[in-house]
């Protein structure tokens, strides 16, 4: 019996400053040590600064995972030694004078399943280390204190995965959760990361750490599974260690012992007073939240009678829901929902598309009720579409520019059927003694008109002229 | 009864060489034996507690860069890195 | 010489009025520094552009311009506090080159009220010690015989201000820095309640009980320098607001009627008979006054001392842990070196107690022995706390002598950590505690200073004052004649 629990770090990357300090939250634009102060560089005399506005996303997260949230927090240090830790120590949350840390117990479900989440806290980002040089003799450690401070919100799940697959479900969620929240891009390179750790049969657990990727977790998750299976099959005790994750053979390595290293020596941190979250403070934040997936489901679904499988993409996707709430009004809703999940995502599949997309919530509106009063088919709506991504001309400029405007004038049309009529006169026969048979018929007048004709006309001339 | 292979443990851990372990370990010793006397204190009982602080009066999150260039007044190499010594 | 001698508050009336030029005082203040530096040591560096500033304001005064409230004041830094641009030791060869890039609050706010520094002090390096001994750069001696301690880790400020080399200092106190020498130099060394003056700029030692505070000459020279460097600051989460209040105005209210507690743990076992005959003439001089003495005792504090080296040696190693000489420090290059080694050999160049003080404060907070040791100060810390808001409940104010012994020999007490502790048992727990306390000068015996020690309630900066001054009038002491 398989046993996963989880330890995610998600940056707060919608924040504006770092968690102790007013340098950027989001690091990534800046050369090396160029989004730096003393107080992230842990220069001597600096003081910890609290960003209250990373409290409350970090309560907001707690509050959508169902975790319970104390009316009062508080940051302990962990002290050791790293290139990459400026003050050698980091500002972290921990639960040993009762629940201080941001979130207490909660649940998030997948699927059927419901992985208890046994707390959620806050705490700053190391920095970075790189290494300049190839062999270990001439290699030259570099650092980079960019992305020290940057607020971390650490997500601890129990054990209760039972396959990587879970993992992998429950990682998509939570991205999409969080991206809903508003709190994070987790699509940034770095903004989300996790270790896992693994028992089998109730054996020891082994941590796994230094996975780059979901996929990797995945993939590392796999293979920590297969070794302690191999190990609990020959009856050798498997150690209780922490494992690194190798991306390059694709396989867990014991890491080296530091014995020195594991007493962190926790206390609470003196420069940070205890921050008092008064209940009406929480109210607030509750009511603030964005709508949750789930309820956004629901709604599609019952408002907007969406089919279950629609609303449960266009709900998870932030960008596209917001795009769906702005472009719909009660009657269309059901189409622009469409079109955004058949068409539109499709086309727009990267980010960088999406940013450079000229479509605006009015286009798609547009583009709904000119399908839905037929001035134009579906069919048409697919390069109107893409036109408008391209150049954000208004709807009626691209059906008029590029004719595609459905057919529905009776006697132009009229005229088309007689003349499929007197092309085809063995489907004709055909039709009149199995009806079914009059699509053959319908198409052909279909691309008679390069796929503008209205369908349901076509269909009602064509079985008038016929007499069927 | 503190040891001189604890002593040793912590400097490590502390990470600070020294060289003559009994000189120090005569005085830390003593040092460490006065504490005994919280023993007697009798404050068990006691909470740990903190000042405190509304989540009101915490700092607005705004991004306000630092106004000099940081790194040109540290140890640093190539312009703009810290040199660390290499990782074992 | 003579007109070195005067307090702040005459010096700005001075100035003001013109009656001394600014640059001549700071000219007369650097040949008396020059003249006394040898034989005290009390400045690990001289501003080589005091004269250069001071001719400024001079310039500024005489066209009428707005000037700040310190007008050239010569004022001497502790060697822990940030001034942007200058070299800041904390007496250790770990930051030998350290070079500050920003301004402490403090000093950005002196800054605006023009004081000039006119030199960083010496100390007890890291801020651990009591004497000044401990500092890398060599000790500072006591200006009324220098064959004695000036008290620490603030020396340096304390003989500055004490020998007339400025007019008033900043230091800081953790368990007694600004207080204790204070006492053994006979100048008033005021430490405020926990969060009254921001921390932003002062090298950490034990962040959660130090404060950075004032020595000056007279009672009203500390409330003056109150009023310029207090109140909340957005660079210290641990500050707090203290609505602008005027520590000078009204300080010559007296004390009468007020209750004050002779707190009896603090003048027991070890105390000098000429400390304890001089507490208690102070004593009678409030009684004097119309105050009303009564003894009390603090049962937690035959147990300060062990929780407070308990509690300020774990704090100080994680705020220490900085110091890897990675981005400053002191010149020795990481080429060659392995990390873990490379840190373990740079870190060799703190002094032997800074050492000893880390191996300790990565003993009791360890896991085997934190619920021993560092809980169980925590806890001593708490219930010391609730005894004394207990005392404050009928007393306004609480006495002690400042330190329980006489000013003692450079060296008499080095070997031995543990009676160096001990001086410091009337002193820690204001910083435990948070409460505001002060050390007044009050006697000369044999050559040598005692002070007394007042203490009031948190946030009651403005009544402690008050008393202080008090009890500083009814006392007049010679001058020192080095």
């Amino acid at each position: 019996m398989t046993k996963i629990g989880l330890e995610i770090h998600c940056q707060l990357t919608n924040l504006q400053s770092k968690l102790f300090c007013s340098c950027k939250a989001n690091y990534r634009e800046f050369g090396p040590n160029e989004n730096i102060c003393p107080v992230c560089a842990g220069i001597p005399g600096s003081l910890p600064r609290l960003n209250q506005e990373a409290v409350k996303k970090a309560t907001m997260i707690a509050m959508a995972l169902n975790c319970s949230t104390p009316e009062k927090i508080a940051f302990f240090r962990k002290n050791y030694f790293y290139p990459d830790l400026p003050k050698n120590f980091q500002i972290t949350q921990l639960n040993i004078y009762g629940d201080t840390s941001v979130g207490g117990t909660g649940t998030i479900s997948i699927g059927d399943k419901k992985i208890r989440i046994t707390r959620i806290q806050l705490e700053e980002d190391p920095g970075r280390i790189i290494y300049e040089g190839s062999s270990s003799k001439n290699q030259i450690t570099l650092v980079d204190y960019n992305r020290a401070g940057t607020p971390l919100v650490e997500i601890v799940t129990e054990p209760d995965f039972e396959t990587p697959r879970e993992v992998r479900d429950f990682l998509n969620i939570l991205s999409d959760l969080l991206k809903n929240l508003g709190v994070a891009d987790p699509s940034l390179e770095g903004a989300m990361r996790a270790d896992a750790n693994v028992s089998v049969h109730g054996g020891n657990k082994v941590e796994i750490k230094n996975i780059g990727s979901f996929h990797d977790l995945e993939k590392a998750s796999h293979f920590e599974i297969t070794r302690q299976e191999s190990l609990h099959d020959r009856d050798i005790p498997i150690a209780q260690e922490t494992r690194h994750w190798d991306d390059r053979r694709k396989i867990t390595v014991s890491s080296r012992s530091k014995e020195e290293d594991l007493d962190y020596r926790y206390f609470l941190e003196g420069d940070i007073p205890w921050v008092k979250i008064n209940p009406e403070i929480r109210e607030e934040l509750k009511l603030k939240m964005p709508e949750s997936i789930s309820s956004k489901k629901e709604r599609y679904i019952s408002k907007y009678n969406i089919s279950a499988q629609v609303a449960d993409v266009l709900s998870s996707d932030k960008f596209y829901s917001d795009l769906f709430e702005e472009a719909h009004t009660e009657l269309n809703a059901k189409e622009v929902a469409n079109i955004i999940t058949t068409e539109l995502m499709g086309l727009e599949d990267t980010r960088e598309k999406r940013e450079t997309s000229k479509l605006t919530a009015v286009h798609l509106k547009e583009l709904a009720d000119a399908i839905q009063t037929g001035t134009v088919s579906r069919n048409s709506s697919k390069n109107a579409l893409h036109e408008i991504l391209k150049t954000g001309k208004t709807v009626s400029a691209v059906i008029s520019e590029l004719d595609l405007g459905n057919v529905s004038d009776e006697t132009e049309l009229l005229k088309i059927v007689e003349k499929i009529i007197s092309d085809e006169p063995q489907a004709v026969e055909q039709a009149k003694s199995n009806i079914q048979t009059i699509n053959y018929l319908v198409g052909k007048v279909m691309q008679a008109t390069k796929g503008k004709a209205d369908p349901t006309l076509t269909l009602n001339l064509l079985k008038k002229q016929i007499g069927i | 009864m503190v040891t001189v292979e604890e002593i040793e443990n912590v400097s490590k851990l502390m990470k600070i060489d020294i060289d003559d372990h009994s000189e120090y370990l005569d005085k830390v010793k003593k040092m460490i034996s006065y504490f005994d006397i919280l023993d007697s204190a009798g404050v068990e009982s006691e909470e740990i507690s903190m000042p405190e602080i509304s989540i009101e009066s915490l700092r607005k999150d705004e991004f306000i860069p630092f106004e000099d260039k940081l790194i040109e007044k540290m140890n640093h190499y190539k312009g703009t890195y810290v040199h660390a010594p290499k990782m074992s | 010489m003579m007109n070195l001698k005067i307090s702040a508050l005459e010096f700005v009336e001075e100035a003001k009025n013109g009656n001394i030029s600014v640059e001549d005082f700071i000219g007369k203040t650097l040949e008396r520094i020059d003249s006394v530096e040898d034989k005290l040591h009390a400045l690990l560096s001289i501003n080589d552009k005091a004269l250069d500033q001071a001719r400024e304001l001079d310039k500024k005064i005489k066209s009428g311009e707005d000037v700040g409230a310190c007008f050239g004041m010569p004022i001497s830094i502790k060697d822990n506090m940030c001034i942007k641009n200058t070299k800041t030791t904390c007496a250790s060869k770990m930051l030998e080159n350290f070079i500050a890039p920003y301004d402490a609050t403090v000093i950005s706010k002196l800054k605006k009220q023009d004081a000039i520094f006119i030199g960083k002090a010496n100390m007890d390096e890291f801020a651990m010690g009591l004497t000044t001994e401990f500092s890398a750069y060599g000790p500072s001696k006591n200006p009324w015989n220098t064959e004695y301690v000036p008290g620490g880790s603030s020396g340096g400020s304390a003989v500055s201000v004490s020998s007339f080399e400025c007019v008033a200092s900043l230091g800081s106190d953790t368990g007694g820095s600004i207080r204790n020498p204070a006492s053994f130099c006979s100048t008033v060394g005021y430490k405020p309640t926990y969060g009254l003056i921001s921390r932003y700029g002062l090298i950490s030692y034990a962040n959660s009980i130090e404060q950075i505070g004032p020595l000056t000459r007279t009672v009203k020279d500390s409330a003056f320098m109150l009023n310029l460097i207090a109140g909340i600051d957005p660079n210290d989460d641990t500050t707090v607001n203290n609505n602008n209040e005027d520590y000078l105005a009204n300080i010559d209210s007296g004390i009468e009627g007020k209750k004050i507690g002779i707190i009896t743990d603090m003048m027991g076992d070890g105390i000098d008979p000429e400390v304890l005959t001089a507490t208690k003439e102070a004593i009678s001089k409030l009684e004097g006054l119309g105050a009303v003495c009564e003894e009390v005792s603090l049962e937690m504090v035959k147990y300060s001392v062990a929780a407070y080296y308990t509690i300020t040696a774990t704090e100080a190693g994680s705020n220490l842990a900085r110091y890897d000489n990675l981005r400053y420090g002191y010149d020795f290059p990481v080429e060659g070196y392995e990390f873990n080694s490379y840190i373990s050999k740079a870190r060799r160049n703190f002094g032997p107690e800074v050492t000893r003080r880390m191996i300790i404060g990565g003993f009791v907070p360890s896991a085997g022995h934190a619920g021993k040791y560092f809980l169980k100060a925590m806890k001593v810390k708490t219930k010391l706390t609730k005894e004394i808001n207990e005392a404050f409940k009928k007393f306004d104010l609480l006495i002690a002598p400042t330190v329980p012994v006489l000013p003692f020999k450079i060296g008499e007490k080095i070997d031995d950590p543990v009676s160096l502790f001990l001086i410091d048992i009337n002193t820690v727990t204001a910083n435990l505690t948070g409460k505001p306390a002060i050390s007044i000068p009050f006697k000369i015996v044999n050559g040598l200073p005692i002070g007394i020690q007042l203490m009031a309630n948190s946030m009651n900066d403005k009544l402690l004052l008050q008393a202080a001054h008090a009890l500083e009038k009814t006392v007049t002491l010679p001058e020192v004649t080095i």
